[in-house]
C-alpha cells in the first residue's frame, strides 16, 4: 500500500512539470484574401508560464510547390525586424501585441506569387518546446462562396419555412382559442347574472 | 393489429434506410475506375482509389448539383422527422383519427428525393457511355416509391384503441 502511494506520488510529480512546459501555438488554418488586398496573419501562444522579456515570434513562409522556405519576419528582446532583402521586402509590418502573446503581422498588397504557407514559431523561455503552427494563405481575384455554403442555405431556408408555418399554425389556433374562450365565460357570467335575478 | 403497426413502422424505417444510404454511399454514377455520388468523385489509378473533388464546368452544372444536394439531404431530414411525429401520434392521437400530419411529411419526403433522383437523371452524366448508374441512384428512385406508398398508407389509416 506505502509502496503504491510513492509510486503514484512520484509517477505524478513526474508528469505534472512535463505537462507545464509545452507551449501551445494557434494560427488560422486557411486565410482567403482578395488581390491587391492586405491580409492579417493572427498568431498567439498559450504557455503555463507568464510572459517573459525574451518572449520571440519568428515567421516563415514557403511558397505552393516548393520545399524551401524563407524567413520573414522575426521579434526578439523588444525589437520586431521585418523582411528586406525578400519576396515580402517593405509589405511585412508587425501588428501584434508580445505582452499579450500576440505575434500577428500584417502583409500588405498581396500578389497571386504569395500564396503559400506561413509558419509561426513563438518561444517564451524557459517554454521553449511546442511545435510551429502553419496558416494557408489563398490570393483570389474574387472570394468565391465555399461549395457547401449554398447547399446548407437551400436546406436552413426550407426548413426555416416550415419551422415558420408550424408556429404560425399553432399561434393562430391558440389565439382562436383564446376568443372562444373569453366569449363562453361572458355568456356563462350573463346566464348567471339572469339566473339569479329571475329567483330574486 | 399490432403487426400492422410493426409493418408500417418497419416501411417507414426501411425507407429511412434507403434514404441515407442513397444519399451519403459514393456510388450515383460509375465506371470502371470512377464511382462518383453528389458529393465527391473516388477516382482508381494504379489499383489506390483517390477522392477527387467533383468536375466544375459546362456538362457540370454547379447549381442543379447544389440542388440535387440540398433536396436529397432534405428527404432525409423529413422522413426522419416523420418517424418521430408518428410515434407521437400514436399516443396523442383522438380515436378514429388519421395520421395526416406524419404522411404530410413522408410525402415532403417523397417529393424532395424525386426532385433530386429528376434532377440527377435529367442534367448529368447525359453524354458519357462508358458509365452506368450505381446502387445509390437506384435506390433513391426505390425510396421515391417507398416513401410514396408509406404516405399513402398514413393518409388512410385510421386510429383504433388497439
Amino acid at each position: 500500500m506505502l509502496t503504491f502511494v510513492a509510486l503514484a506520488s512520484v509517477l505524478l510529480l513526474g508528469i505534472v512539470p512535463e505537462q507545464t512546459e509545452a507551449i501551445s501555438i494557434y494560427t488560422g488554418w486557411e486565410r482567403h484574401a482578395l488581390l491587391g488586398s492586405d491580409v492579417r496573419l493572427s498568431c498567439s501562444f498559450f504557455s503555463w508560464r507568464g510572459t517573459s522579456d525574451d518572449v520571440t515570434f519568428s515567421w516563415t513562409y514557403r511558397p505552393d510547390g516548393s520545399r524551401d522556405s524563407i524567413s520573414i519576419f522575426h521579434y526578439t528582446s523588444g525589437q520586431a525586424y521585418v523582411d528586406n532583402k525578400g519576396p515580402f521586402r517593405d509589405r511585412v509590418e508587425f501588428v501584434g501585441n508580445p505582452g499579450k502573446r500576440d505575434g500577428s503581422i500584417l502583409i500588405k498588397n498581396l500578389d497571386y506569387n504569395d500564396n503559400g504557407t506561413f509558419t509561426c514559431d513563438a518561444k517564451n523561455p524557459p517554454d521553449i518546446v511546442g511545435r510551429p503552427s502553419s496558416v494557408r494563405l489563398l490570393v483570389f481575384e474574387t472570394v468565391p462562396i465555399q461549395a457547401g455554403v449554398i447547399t446548407g442555405a437551400i436546406i436552413g431556408v426550407v426548413l426555416g419555412l416550415l419551422v415558420l408555418i408550424v408556429v404560425i399554425y399553432y399561434l393562430m389556433r391558440f389565439l382562436v382559442a383564446r376568443r372562444v374562450f373569453s366569449l363562453s365565460v361572458s355568456k356563462q357570467g350573463k346566464k348567471k347574472r339572469e339566473g339569479t335575478q329571475a329567483r330574486q | 393489429m399490432l403487426i400492422l403497426l410493426a409493418g408500417i413502422f418497419g416501411i417507414h424505417i426501411i425507407g429511412i434506410i434507403i434514404l441515407l444510404v442513397a444519399t451519403i454511399d459514393n456510388a450515383w454514377w460509375m465506371t470502371d475506375v470512377i464511382s462518383t455520388d453528389v458529393w465527391a468523385r473516388w477516382i482508381q489509378t494504379s489499383g489506390v482509389w483517390n477522392l477527387t473533388d467533383l468536375p466544375t464546368g459546362s456538362h457540370y452544372p454547379q447549381d442543379y448539383l447544389q440542388a440535387v444536394q440540398a433536396s436529397s439531404v432534405l428527404a432525409c431530414i423529413f422522413s426522419i422527422i416523420g418517424i418521430f411525429v408518428f410515434l407521437a401520434q400514436l399516443f396523442t392521437l383522438e380515436k378514429g383519427q388519421r395520421f395526416t400530419i406524419s404522411g404530410a411529411f413522408q410525402l415532403l419526403a417523397c417529393l424532395c428525393i424525386m426532385i433530386a433522383a429528376a434532377i440527377y437523371t435529367d442534367r448529368f452524366h447525359l453524354d458519357e457511355n462508358d458509365g452506368w448508374y450505381g446502387h445509390c441512384f437506384i435506390l433513391a428512385w426505390i425510396a421515391f416509391a417507398i416513401t410514396f406508398i408509406s404516405s399513402i398508407i398514413y393518409f388512410v389509416l385510421r386510429k383504433k384503441t388497439a
